[in-house]
């Protein structure tokens, strides 16, 4: 279903140096699988996460969801988006609306979906991550871990066929934590294919097909959540479970 | 402490102002007789304009007449002045060098030319290129002169926005304009309302500047009434309180626009 080929990505910083995220990034997720990415800070995993909706422009391979590169000129890279929900970590909440507008609006103007439809999904997707009371109030007046399960809803108003979440539960105080990777269990449960950037171990372990941990732009090591937990083999991947676990 | 010190300081400005009027109007010999009781007729009168419309009612004097061009012509501009405004602003941020280059140079043009030099120009050469009557002129010069300064204003909301708003638009698959309009600019608009509102009390007062090509606004209007009757200090002192009654209205509208948005803080 998504096929990276070879990626290359580097950043430049404000002062010219050179920061390579993605190295010869090559990788297949299937439909309904649910892959975990863990790694240290700068190691890329939020840019393959960007990568994959093309929020970064890459400097070569390929990216190829269900037949279509997504990086070709003649792409319409905003029917594509509509595919591919995103949970980021500062949830970015639109502040001027309803949790309920929030949900609602992007059906609108991009689904183009009534009022009347598009609230109706709302109101059941906001059920679902049990925050449907909170449907009239503004982000200001909800907890982080409220935010985060709106945001979920947002996306996933939008019927995509991948979901990603961009350390969705890293900005949240740890008693928020568990309500949110309920949602996300939730949706793995129901065959979501996901691409999940967390260090949660526990997430990882009860929903996870596949547990990737990546270093440097690059791969070190990838295997089932359990091959992590009882014998992993690079010294990196190692050293990094030593400090998160 | 601070407080009485603070108000022994704005009693003695005070003083000092009080002991310089009286000295101006005694000492240094200038002896001048206020006429306030002509000022109300200039402002409304109860009577027959001329043989020609002889009904008595009602009538608005020429300082009446005269604010109603002043706001007529600000409102003008200030509606052009946002249009304008906001897309030069939008322009700015654009990846694309030549639309952000020409922005770019606008703004600077306009902000970097003095605004009475700018009208002339729109009134003596482009304004007789076109044939463009006085107010079109007058109009056009403030609506472009507002543009320039409220680019910048939206340009720097916009950018006070963080990107993630930008980012989680764009995931959901709107497009970039979409995502301006329903996303970035309310909340960006918001923002800016206080600099803004700044920027057209000050286009108001501007606004006076557009009597030397003889639109008949407020500030014309006060001129010639002084050159008619020599009541000078009547006349733009009453000047002065109308411009006050219109920036004053808008200063609170504007207060009022804030507070009415601040629910979703």
């Amino acid at each position: 279903m998504i096929d990276f080929r070879h990626v290359y990505k580097t950043f430049r910083t404000p002062d010219r140096r050179e920061v390579k995220a993605l190295v010869d990034f090559s990788t297949q997720i299937n439909k309904g699988e649910v892959v975990v990415i863990i790694g240290p800070s700068g190691s890329g995993k939020s840019t393959f996460l960007r990568c994959l909706n093309r929020l970064e422009e890459i400097d070569s391979g390929e990216i190829i969801i269900d037949g279509v590169n997504i990086y070709d000129k003649d792409v319409n890279i905003n029917k594509i988006r509509e595919e591919i929900g995103m949970v980021f970590q500062l949830f970015n909440l639109f502040p001027h609306k309803t949790v309920l507008d929030n949900v609602t609006l992007a059906q609108q103007v991009v689904r183009k979906r009534t009022k009347e439809e598009s609230t109706e999904i709302a109101r059941q997707l906001l059920h679902k991550v049990g925050i449907l009371e909170k449907e009239n109030v503004y982000q200001s007046q909800l907890s982080g871990g409220q935010q985060q399960r709106v945001a979920i809803a947002r996306a996933l108003a939008m019927r995509p066929k991948i979901m990603m979440f961009d350390e969705a539960t890293s900005a949240l105080d740890p008693e928020m934590i568990g309500e949110v990777l309920d949602v996300m269990k939730t949706l793995a449960r129901e065959g979501m294919t996901m691409v999940v950037v967390t260090h949660e171990m526990g997430f990882a372990r009860e929903v996870s097909d596949r547990v990737v941990f990546m270093d440097e732009g690059q791969i070190v090591e990838e295997g089932t959540a359990e091959h992590f937990f009882t014998n992993p083999i690079h010294e990196r991947t190692k050293l990094f479970l030593s400090q998160i676990l | 402490m601070t407080f009485n010190r603070r108000s022994l300081i704005t009693l003695c400005i005070l003083a000092i102002i009080a002991a310089s009027v009286y000295y101006f109007f005694t000492r240094r010999g200038i002896t001048y007789i206020w006429h306030w009781e002509k000022i109300p007729e200039m402002v409304f009168y109860h009577g027959s304009k001329s043989a020609d419309d002889p009904v008595v009612r009602l009538r608005m004097g020429v300082l009446m007449i005269g604010f109603m061009l002043t706001l007529k012509i600000s409102i003008v501009s200030i509606f052009f002045g946002i249009i304008i405004g906001t897309i030069v602003g939008i322009c700015r941020l654009s990846h694309e060098p030549v639309t952000r280059g020409l922005s770019a140079a606008y703004v600077e043009l306009i902000r970097n030319t003095p605004l009475l030099v700018q009208i002339y120009i729109i009134y003596f050469f482009v304004g007789s290129m076109l044939r463009l009557s006085a107010f079109a002129a007058g109009t056009a010069a403030l609506s472009i002169f507002a543009g320039a300064y409220v680019a910048e204003i939206v340009r720097a909301g916009i950018q006070s926005i963080h990107k993630g708003q930008m980012e989680a638009s764009r995931s959901l698959g709107m497009t970039y304009a979409e995502a301006m309009r329903h996303v970035i600019l309310p909340q960006a608009f918001k923002r800016i309302i206080p600099p803004l509102a700044g920027q057209f009390i000050s286009l108001i007062k501007d606004s006076s500047l557009v009597s030397v090509i003889a639109l008949a606004d407020l500030m014309f209007q006060g001129q010639q009434a002084v050159a008619r009757t020599y009541h000078a200090f009547e006349i733009y002192f009453t000047v002065a309180f109308l411009y006050l009654v219109m920036t004053f209205t808008l200063s609170m509208a504007t207060q009022y626009i804030e507070r009415r948005l601040a629910i979703s803080d």
